[in-house]
Parts: C-alpha cells; sequence; structure tokens
C-alpha cells in the first residue's frame, strides 16, 4: 500500500470525529442511518460484487439480527450489547444455510431463491405478532441508558470502520482472490483448485453476519424494530446503492450509501417515489456505467489497472 | 445421450499422448470426464492407482492433474498476476510467504512468455497471450499430468511454433505428463509419443504416430471430413 493510499482512509476517519460538534441533532440522525447503510451495502457488495452472487436477502439478513436481538431483550432481558452479537451469529448461520442451499444456483435463481427466504421472513415476522408485534413495531431498548445521538455516531462509526476493515482485509487477501475468481469463472477457479462451493458459502455466510450486526445496532438505535427493516424496499435501497457507488469496488457501496441517503432526505417530500427512482438510476447503471460512480474517479485519479480492487 | 463410450486409455508417465478425432467424436467431453467436470454414468477413472471418479474438479486439480480449455477461460477481469496466483492458491499448501508466492507468479509468467504482463488484465491480451496465461494458471497448480485442449487452434503458424517450444520445455524440464487434443495434425503428430484416436465417442485406433497416419480407419473416419 502505497503511503498516499494510506493516508487517505485515516484522514477520513480523523474528519468522522467531528461531525457531533456541528451538525444538528437530524443531519447527524441522516448520518447514523447512513453508517448502516454502508455496512449493509459493503456487505452486500462482498457477495455480490466479489462472488457475483446477487442475493435479495441483504435486508432479510438485518431484520434477522435486529429481530434476534430485540426479542432477546425484550422477552429475555438480554443486554443490547450481547444480542446485536447474537444476533450476528443467527444471521450467520441462516446464511450458511441459505448459502448452501444455493450453491447450485447462479444468476436470476440465485435471486429468486433469496428473494423467496426474504419475502417469507418478512411474511412471518408480520404475522407472528404474538412475539414480533407486526407491523405495529416491537419497542426495544436502546445501548445507553443516556440518549444521545453522537453516542450513536461514534458507536455506528467504530463498527463501521471494524467492518470495512474486515471487509478490506477479505478483498485484498488471497480469500479475495478465490472470491473474484468464482466470479470471473466458476469453472475455471474450480479446475484450478478452488473450492468454489466453499468460497460461496464463505461470502454468504460472512456477509449474513455482517448484515445482521448492522441490522442489530439498527433495531436498538431506532428503539423501534418493524418488519420495514427486513422489505425488499430496504433491500432495493442497499442495492442501489452498490450499484450506483460501484459494485466490486471497496469504495463504490460507501459512496453510495452516504449520496443515496443523503438525496432521499431531500427528496422524502415526494415521499415514497425515491426508492423508485434510485431502482431505475440503478438499473441505468449497471446497463450504461457498471462500475457505478466509482467508474468515473480513474478520469480524476487513474489507478493502477488490476493491481488491486479497491 | 452418450458422447464418450467405453473408451479404455492409460497414460505412462512423462509421455505426451496425442488425442485426435473428427468434430464432435467426444475429445473434449474426454477431458471434461478426467477433470471431474462430468461423471461417467459407468466405468473408473484411476490417477496414480487412486479412484479419482467421484472427485470434484478442485479436488482433482490439487491431486495434480490440471488442464486448459478449448476456448481460453482466464479470469478477464484480473490481472495476469492474480490469474497465475489462482492456480498458487488452489494447491492449498500453506507453505510460502506471500513474497514467496509472488515470485513463483513471476517465475511463472516468464517460463510461459508473459513477463512485463503482471498487472495487465486477461481482458487486455491477445489470444497466444490468453493462451499462454491459461497455461501458466495451469502449472501454477504443479501438475503431474497437464491436459491441452486445442492449444494451437486460432494461432498463426510463427505463434504456433512458439507454442510447440513451449509444450516441449514443459515436458522436457517440468517432465510433466501431456494429455492433448489437437487439430493441427502436423504438430501432433510430431510432438506425440502416442495417438488414440475417437470417432463418434469410441475409441477407433491407439498407436505410434506413424502408425496412426497410415491406418485406414483413421483415414476414413478423418477423410469423411474434409479438413485432416
Amino acid at each position: 500500500m502505497s503511503s498516499k493510499k494510506f493516508w487517505i482512509p485515516i484522514l477520513f476517519i480523523i474528519l468522522a470525529i467531528f461531525p457531533p460538534f456541528f451538525l444538528s441533532q437530524y443531519w447527524l440522525h441522516v448520518m447514523i442511518i447512513s453508517l448502516f447503510y454502508v455496512m449493509t451495502a459493503s456487505s452486500w457488495n462482498l457477495i455480490a460484487g466479489f462472488t457475483g452472487q446477487v442475493s435479495f436477502a441483504q435486508a432479510a439478513f438485518s431484520g434477522i439480527g435486529a429481530y434476534t436481538s430485540g426479542m432477546l431483550a425484550v422477552y429475555l432481558g438480554v443486554s443490547p450489547w450481547l444480542g446485536v452479537l447474537i444476533g450476528m451469529g443467527v444471521a450467520a448461520l441462516l446464511g450458511l444455510g441459505l448459502g448452501y442451499l444455493c450453491i447450485r444456483m447462479g444468476g436470476i435463481y440465485l435471486s429468486l431463491t433469496t428473494l423467496g427466504f426474504s419475502e417469507i421472513l418478512r411474511i412471518i415476522i408480520t404475522n407472528e405478532d404474538k412475539w414480533t408485534r407486526g407491523t405495529m413495531g416491537l419497542q426495544v431498548p436502546g445501548f445507553f441508558t443516556e440518549y444521545s445521538k453522537a453516542s450513536y455516531y461514534y458507536l455506528f462509526l467504530a463498527v463501521t470502520i471494524f467492518l470495512l476493515i474486515i471487509i478490506y482485509w477479505i478483498i485484498h487477501s488471497e480469500m479475495g482472490l478465490t472470491f473474484r475468481a468464482v466470479l470471473n469463472d466458476e469453472l475455471a477457479a474450480s479446475s484450478s483448485g478452488i473450492n468454489t462451493i466453499r468460497v460461496r458459502i464463505l461470502a454468504f455466510t460472512i456477509s449474513s453476519a455482517m448484515a445482521g450486526l448492522a441490522g442489530g445496532l439498527y433495531g436498538h438505535y431506532l428503539m423501534l424494530i418493524t418488519p420495514d427493516i427486513p422489505s425488499l424496499g430496504q433491500m432495493f435501497l442497499v442495492l442501489a446503492m452498490a450499484v450506483i457507488g460501484g459494485m466490486g469496488s471497496f469504495i463504490g457501496p460507501i459512496i453510495g450509501s452516504f449520496v443515496l441517503e443523503i438525496l432521499s432526505e431531500y427528496i422524502r417530500i415526494y415521499g415514497e417515489y425515491h426508492v423508485l427512482l434510485f431502482g431505475l438510476v440503478a438499473l441505468a447503471m449497471a446497463r450504461f456505467a457498471p462500475e457505478g460512480l466509482m467508474g468515473f474517479i480513474p478520469l480524476l485519479y487513474p489507478r493502477p489497472s488490476g493491481e488491486r480492487a479497491g | 445421450m452418450t458422447a464418450v463410450k467405453g473408451v479404455d486409455f492409460h497414460l505412462d508417465q512423462g509421455e505426451i499422448v496425442g488425442l485426435i478425432g473428427p468434430n464432435g467424436a467426444g475429445k473434449t467431453t474426454l477431458f471434461n470426464l478426467v477433470s471431474g467436470v462430468f461423471h461417467p454414468d459407468s466405468g473408473r477413472l484411476y490417477f496414480d492407482s487412486r479412484d479419482i471418479t467421484p472427485l470434484k474438479p478442485f479436488e482433482i486439480c490439487r491431486l495434480g492433474i490440471a488442464r486448459t480449455f478449448q476456448i481460453v477461460r482466464p479470469f478477464l477481469k484480473m490481472s495476469c498476476l492474480e490469474n497465475t496466483l489462482v492456480g498458487i492458491v488452489g494447491r492449498d499448501d500453506k507453505n510460502g510467504g506471500k513474497e514467496e508466492r509472488r515470485d513463483e507468479v513471476k517465475s511463472l509468467l516468464k517460463f510461459v512468455g508473459l513477463n512485463n504482463r503482471e498487472k495487465t488484465l486477461a481482458k487486455d491480451l491477445t489470444l497466444i497471450e490468453k493462451k499462454r496465461l491459461d497455461m501458466a494458471r495451469a502449472l501454477a497448480t504443479k501438475p503431474r499430468l497437464l491436459l491441452l485442449d486445442e492449444v494451437l487452434a486460432g494461432l498463426n503458424p510463427s505463434e504456433i511454433l512458439q507454442a510447440l517450444e513451449l509444450i516441449e520445455v514443459i515436458r522436457t524440464q517440468l517432465k510433466m505428463t501431456i494429455f492433448w487434443i489437437e487439430h493441427v495434425m502436423g504438430a501432433i503428430m510430431k510432438a506425440s509419443d502416442r495417438i488414440i484416436v475417437l470417432d463418434q465417442g469410441e475409441k477407433i485406433k491407439e498407436g505410434r504416430p506413424e502408425e496412426i497416419v497410415s491406418d485406414p480407419q483413421v483415414i476414413e473416419a478423418y477423410l469423411g471430413e474434409s479438413d485432416a
């Protein structure tokens, strides 16, 4: 890593310390939500952008994390700090199962299966209202006894940085190399000694665990968990963030998450149409600019081709 | 549908064996069976007296059988360096640090004639360079048996000479067994120790190249087509 590349993230982390000192409560909230999306979109990018498994279950896994931790807190009095970790574990296990179910599938079949999983989960959550409070939402405790947006901001920031470091490490490791080999050509990867089934399931499990952790944090921040968290609307938003930002690049989903979340605050007055708009933009990008916003960066700052994926 | 039926063959260590036959004879299917892409309905495959019939492609590769593809399949959006590194990672041996592996990749790329192409994406290579890269990736898995599927197809005469030189070096320096499908008859007859002829999924002849070229059955199978 060149010293220039090393200093850029450090600079951003230092800059990220300051927003609570000058942002209004409202914009701090937007930042926190953006960080949630960074975690979800970046973890989705790990399976979709790096192994080519376009899953529609990422929001479902964040919902699994949120509901697991939330219900543990409400019914068993488990601390949210422990709860989010258990939620992450449950999401990882279910991710392992779903990944296993999908190993012989590619393309549209995998997408449809994960979409089905996601809908089944949403229906269960909506209907089992004795436990989940259905569409009314489940009221859950927060992390801090004294509510402060700044504390949540730093918590989200720390976990986001932690997950991003793991993702960065994965995609630049030999594991990431095998991810991309599977994405490029599964048969060639398999014929070169790569256990492609293991690679795909591993990616699915890691990605689901991360989404579960993000969802758990999100639930305890909002203190109200609703079936909107594991909804397809949420999924499409996450997908649009990764695609518009740039799938298959490390920075793309981070940029996409902030841009779309902040943008959606401005166009919120037009109702729920912003998801539709983002969906259309994402479709257009996927067709005409598959590298997303990241695809425009080499025009400003050329990066060595192929040397790294970030 | 049966693409390959009752083909019985063996390869001796260090041999170059050519597999020829008209289009649709089942040559590539036979390779897919050996490399585990398909599994045979009946019959067994042994490698070093070990039954590899039920194994998956990656397991077969780790046992020491690597292949190239008729239509080249490098990882297009990855650099030559990364492509070759996949083969090394595929060996699944834990020895060798990052630097060591990188050096190995560099010497492999140099070996196949792709030095100074390390950072080039595979999609930006010419056809012969892609074939060389496929070869480097296959060699990176440290095979003892190399399956080459029409490496000469689509190359011009001078490129064919270069490719043949490379194969000769692989045989003499790396002492690998080579099982080789080829349509360029002059080349494969010259380079092979033994030739197996397939026609319509069945082995119709096996023998030294000079026996094959004069065999009436082979000539008939080929002259039924006109491109022999």
